[in-house]
């Protein structure tokens, strides 16, 4: 009976040790001070009807970032433990023991990549890809909401094993077998990290499919496919990444659970089990997955530099060929991840230089990045500053990277901390210095208020040169012998300066952080200093830009027509009046519905987590039925009338008029 | 102010580079000092790539920064300046990283077939063959020919080329690396895999676990010594005189997890351990007890 109602929990899954303890308290005086705030300013239905069930694409993305800068918090302070330890673990165990300090980078990776990045990036999209296209929503708007969701419960998740099981994987960020087996891993540390991903991977993937039929189906009038801005670009790739991808990590991750739940032997050593072929099919997931995380990047730094320029990119049709082709070959390099497994020469010969073919597309883009430089006249914003430290950062990183693609060379520093350099450099370096930018560049436009730049610049040097005094010294580490994922390590082999030299750049690229909070709270505070009424606070280029700051919930009172690469910009060449006929506007209702459906599916994971059955089937239950509810609801959408989209317009000139 | 910050970036840029020459040039690196001649090769490919990327990347960031000076807002002539286009000029830009990828390819290609682990080394010496099991977590080395065993520690003579047979039992996947001899290869169980390495001279080396593998991850790691054809028939005449033997029993209590194994000299090993070891995951049989 007991094991009816409560499955594998016990007593001993509540928290009893200092950061179990620490953390749950940590979240519930967040969560309980959250609940007095809302209650005291009366904010709690407000907070339900504006945001929570909100279907505008601004709305959800605005909600993506608030989250995954939550988690970049959480990734941080894992971060900090980390390298602290490795501070101190020379000769010595350190502070942490070598289970907790495994389950510590476990965590580090997992979340940083699913929900930071993607989080940030997914939130970005929602932004502006609209915008940017002339839409005045995505194509499916429920489905946006249900993915976000999906995305947040994934997260609750994998933080869940704080307060109920006290312990996460310790198996890396892929979980790899047979470690993650049964065998190696009775308890539900990798359970919790198989859900979590079940979860929010699934969100990734409707989130996917929403964007690359936006893209395909909802462009304004005239905008031909390479009419698009390269962000745009970026993000169908990106997206097209994500829906041939990630069903494969639901499947493989779904393959280890089976194994750990009704001992099957897909990935195990043992019963004709083959741990080979998990690491083939979880890298042709990961591979494409680190493209995921790079492409956006890519293409809002396009988007900067041209703007910031003053100037059309150099060589658009090259770009986009560029990012196509990256797009292509990165499924077909999976294998380099792991040339140490004893492949013969010709099977690792083979996806080393494809991987190299890689460095072709991606050169031509620094290449036209620094060609639209060339003869232009470049104001140095803060987000100009991001772009030229990543144009730099990712060269250092693309070397580094062409190193790891040579398999004799990699015998040498896989698995090494050469390698944790090299891709820290590019989601550092490409992706979060693009997130910045992007952040910086698009703000004005979300919110109607630009960021305060001195304290930008500030954050940027932070961040830039702790960036560097971190992770140079893990690349020397690497050339020193020293492999990744030690907890502790013997004195004599001298690595210990170098960690402490790269824990300082971590206290400095926290002061970057700090400062870039302040930069936030600052800029609310003196919003009235840093106002955008033109609604084009950079003299912009592209179409988001021609709406006002921030945009009216409808996007365009009218949808725009678009003749040339650059609308907005030819526009502002040409002269342009926009006209004054306004038609009426099909927008979607807000709904619950994605809220009801990831709590269900929250439970659903809970239960397979802890092997409590009426849960899970509660969980089953509750999600067939809020979607047999969703079928029958036939007014997903409202109209906004002609007159009302006139008043509203009217009502808009008169507030800039003041 | 501004020269000050200007000269100051440039000092602390300067003592960067010092501090990173000095290191690589210690003998800490242990890949900048290979001790070995596959590592030998293996860094020389690394020199080679990063010299021939240097020839792209280098007038690439001269001319980032020259655009940066020349196009800044105040220096620019025009104030609406024009992208010229052109077919050929986004050509070219493809077919200079093309070139350098295309020496690259061809490169990696005969570097990829000449290093590979497999690949046998050539020599007037008989190569000396030794099975590795990779434990929970320790390492066994096994010596076919001379039926002993050692753990956490092997020994072969130098310029003699090592066979290494790799396997585990009931342990994850482990990477087995000397860093300054040679680079890694997995090492899982049910599998046989192979890695060939040679040492220069007489010298103590670091071997460590590379593949996370569990609690004892970081203490897995294991002394790899090269000595003198001499000095290593004598260490055979030691050992053989030990008292621990890895009869089936003893293995079965050795394969057990444990941390931080000590070093442990064997004078008996059954002689078909490492094929019941790695048949163990294949045909259903087990090792006797």
């Amino acid at each position: 009976m007991k094991k009816f109602i409560f499955g594998k929990l016990s007593l001993d899954a509540l928290p009893h040790v200092w950061y179990t303890v620490g953390a749950t308290v940590f979240i519930a005086v967040l969560g309980i001070a959250t609940a007095i705030l809302l209650t005291k300013t009366r904010r709690w239905g407000w907070l339900w009807r504006e945001w929570l069930t909100s279907t505008d694409p601004k709305k959800i993305g605005t909600m993506y970032m608030i989250f995954a800068a939550l988690m970049l918090f959480r990734g941080l302070v894992d971060a900090g433990m980390i390298w602290l330890q490795q501070s101190i673990a020379a000769d010595s165990q350190g502070y942490l023991s070598a289970g907790h300090f495994q389950e510590i980078f476990t965590a580090h990776g997992d979340i940083m990549v699913f929900f930071v990045t993607m989080g940030f990036f997914f939130g970005l999209m929602n932004w502006i890809v609209p915008l940017q296209i002339g839409a005045r929503d995505l194509a499916y708007p429920f489905l946006n909401s249900l993915g976000f969701w999906l995305t947040v419960a994934g997260g609750l998740l994998i933080n869940l094993f704080f307060i109920i099981g006290g312990h996460f994987a310790n198996t890396g960020w892929l979980a790899v077998v047979p470690l993650s087996e049964l065998e190696f891993n009775p308890g539900v540390g990798v359970d919790y990290l198989i859900w979590s991903l079940q979860l929010s991977g699934l969100g990734s993937l409707l989130a996917g499919i929403n964007f690359i039929v936006t893209i395909i189906k909802k462009r304004a009038p005239g905008m031909t496919l390479m009419k698009m801005p390269l962000f745009v670009w970026a993000s169908l790739c990106g997206m097209v990444l994500i829906v041939s991808a990630f069903p494969v990590l639901t499947a493989t991750t779904l393959l280890l659970w089976l194994d750990r739940f009704f001992d099957m032997h897909f990935f195990t050593a043992t019963a004709g089990g083959n741990q080979m072929m998990y690491f083939n099919f979880i890298w042709m997931w990961g591979h494409p997955e680190v493209y995921i995380l790079v492409l956006p990047a890519f293409g809002m730094f396009s988007e900067i530099v041209a703007t910031f320029s003053r100037k059309t990119i150099f060589g658009y049709v090259s770009m986009v060929c560029a990012v196509i082709l990256i797009t292509l070959l990165s499924y077909l390099v999976w294998l380099h991840h792991f040339f140490t497994m004893g492949a013969g020469a010709d099977v690792n010969a083979f996806f080393g230089i494809v991987t190299m073919l890689i460095a072709i597309p991606s050169g031509v883009q620094v290449f036209n990045w620094i060609l639209t430089m060339y003869q232009g006249k470049v104001h140095f914003d803060s987000p100009m500053y991001w772009s030229i430290g990543f144009i730099v950062t990712f060269t250092f990183g693309g070397m580094a990277g062409l190193l790891l693609a040579s398999p004799p060379v990699d015998f040498q520093v896989h698995n090494s901390l050469f390698l944790i350099a090299h891709f820290h450099t590019m989601i550092v370096g490409v992706a979060l210095f693009g997130i910045f930018a992007g952040v910086t560049y698009w703000f004005p436009k979300i919110f109607g208020f630009k960021l305060d730049e001195r304290l930008g610049k500030r954050a940027f040097w932070f961040w830039l040169i702790g960036f560097y005094v971190s992770f140079i010294p893990l690349y020397l580490l690497g050339f020193m012998g020293a492999t990744r994922r030690l907890d502790h390590y013997a004195a004599s082999t001298s690595w210990q300066p170098l960690f402490i030299t790269a824990t300082l750049g971590f206290c400095l690229i926290s002061c970057g952080l700090l400062i870039q909070v302040i930069q936030i709270i600052v800029s609310i505070k003196e919003r009235k200093h840093h106002l955008d009424t033109t609604g084009d606070p950079w003299n912009g280029r592209t179409l988001e830009w021609s709406t006002s700051s921030p945009p009216p919930f409808y996007n365009f009172a009218v949808v725009p027509t678009v003749t040339g690469r650059e609308e907005f910009w030819n526009r502002k060449k040409r002269g342009y009046t926009p006209p004054k006929h306004y038609e009426d506007i099909l927008l979607p209702h807000n709904t619950g519905m994605g809220i009801y459906l990831s709590v269900f599916a929250f439970f659903l994971g809970f239960a397979l987590v802890w092997h409590i059955l009426w849960m899970g089937i509660l969980g089953m239950v509750g999600i067939l039925g809020c979607m047999i509810r969703i079928s029958f609801n036939e007014q997903m959408e409202y109209v906004l009338p002609a007159e009302r989209v006139a008043e509203l317009e009217a009502a808009k000139g008169l507030d800039h008029g003041k | 102010m501004k020269k000050i910050k200007w000269t100051l970036g440039i000092l602390a840029l300067l003592s960067a580079a010092l501090a990173i020459f000095f290191i690589l040039g210690s003998e800490k690196a242990l890949l900048t000092h290979p001790k070995g001649m596959i590592a030998r090769s293996e860094r020389d490919l690394l020199i080679t790539n990063i010299l021939l990327m240097l020839i792209v990347v280098v007038p690439t960031f001269i001319f980032l920064f020259v655009t940066l000076w020349k196009s800044r807002a105040k220096n620019a002539k025009s104030e609406d300046p024009e992208q010229s286009q052109g077919v050929f000029r986004e050509l070219i830009l493809w077919i200079i990283p093309a070139l350098v990828i295309a020496v690259m390819i061809v490169i990696t290609w005969r570097a990829t077939h000449q290093l590979d682990p497999y690949q046998p080394i050539e020599s007037d010496v008989k190569p000396l063959t030794i099975q590795v099991v990779a434990l929970d977590w320790k390492w066994l080395f096994i010596y076919p020919e001379l039926g002993i065993a050692t753990v956490n520690f092997v020994q072969f003579p130098a310029r003699t080329p090592v066979h290494f047979a790799l396997s585990a039992d009931d342990s994850p996947m482990n990477s087995f690396w000397i860093p300054e001899l040679s680079g890694q290869i997995y090492s899982m169980t049910g599998m046989v895999t192979s890695i060939h390495m040679m040492a220069d001279r007489a010298g103590e080396y670091t071997g460590r676990a590379a593949e996370i593998n569990g609690e004892g991850f970081a203490d897995m790691t294991f002394i790899a010594k090269s000595v003198s054809q001499e000095d290593f028939e004598s260490w055979i005449d030691q050992t053989k005189r030990s008292s621990l033997q890895l009869s089936y029993t003893a293995y079965n209590e050795l394969a057990k997890r444990s941390k931080k194994n000590s070093i442990a000299h064997y004078s008996y090993v059954e002689p078909d351990l490492f094929d019941k070891i790695v048949k163990k995951y294949m045909h259903h049989t087990t090792i006797p007890q």
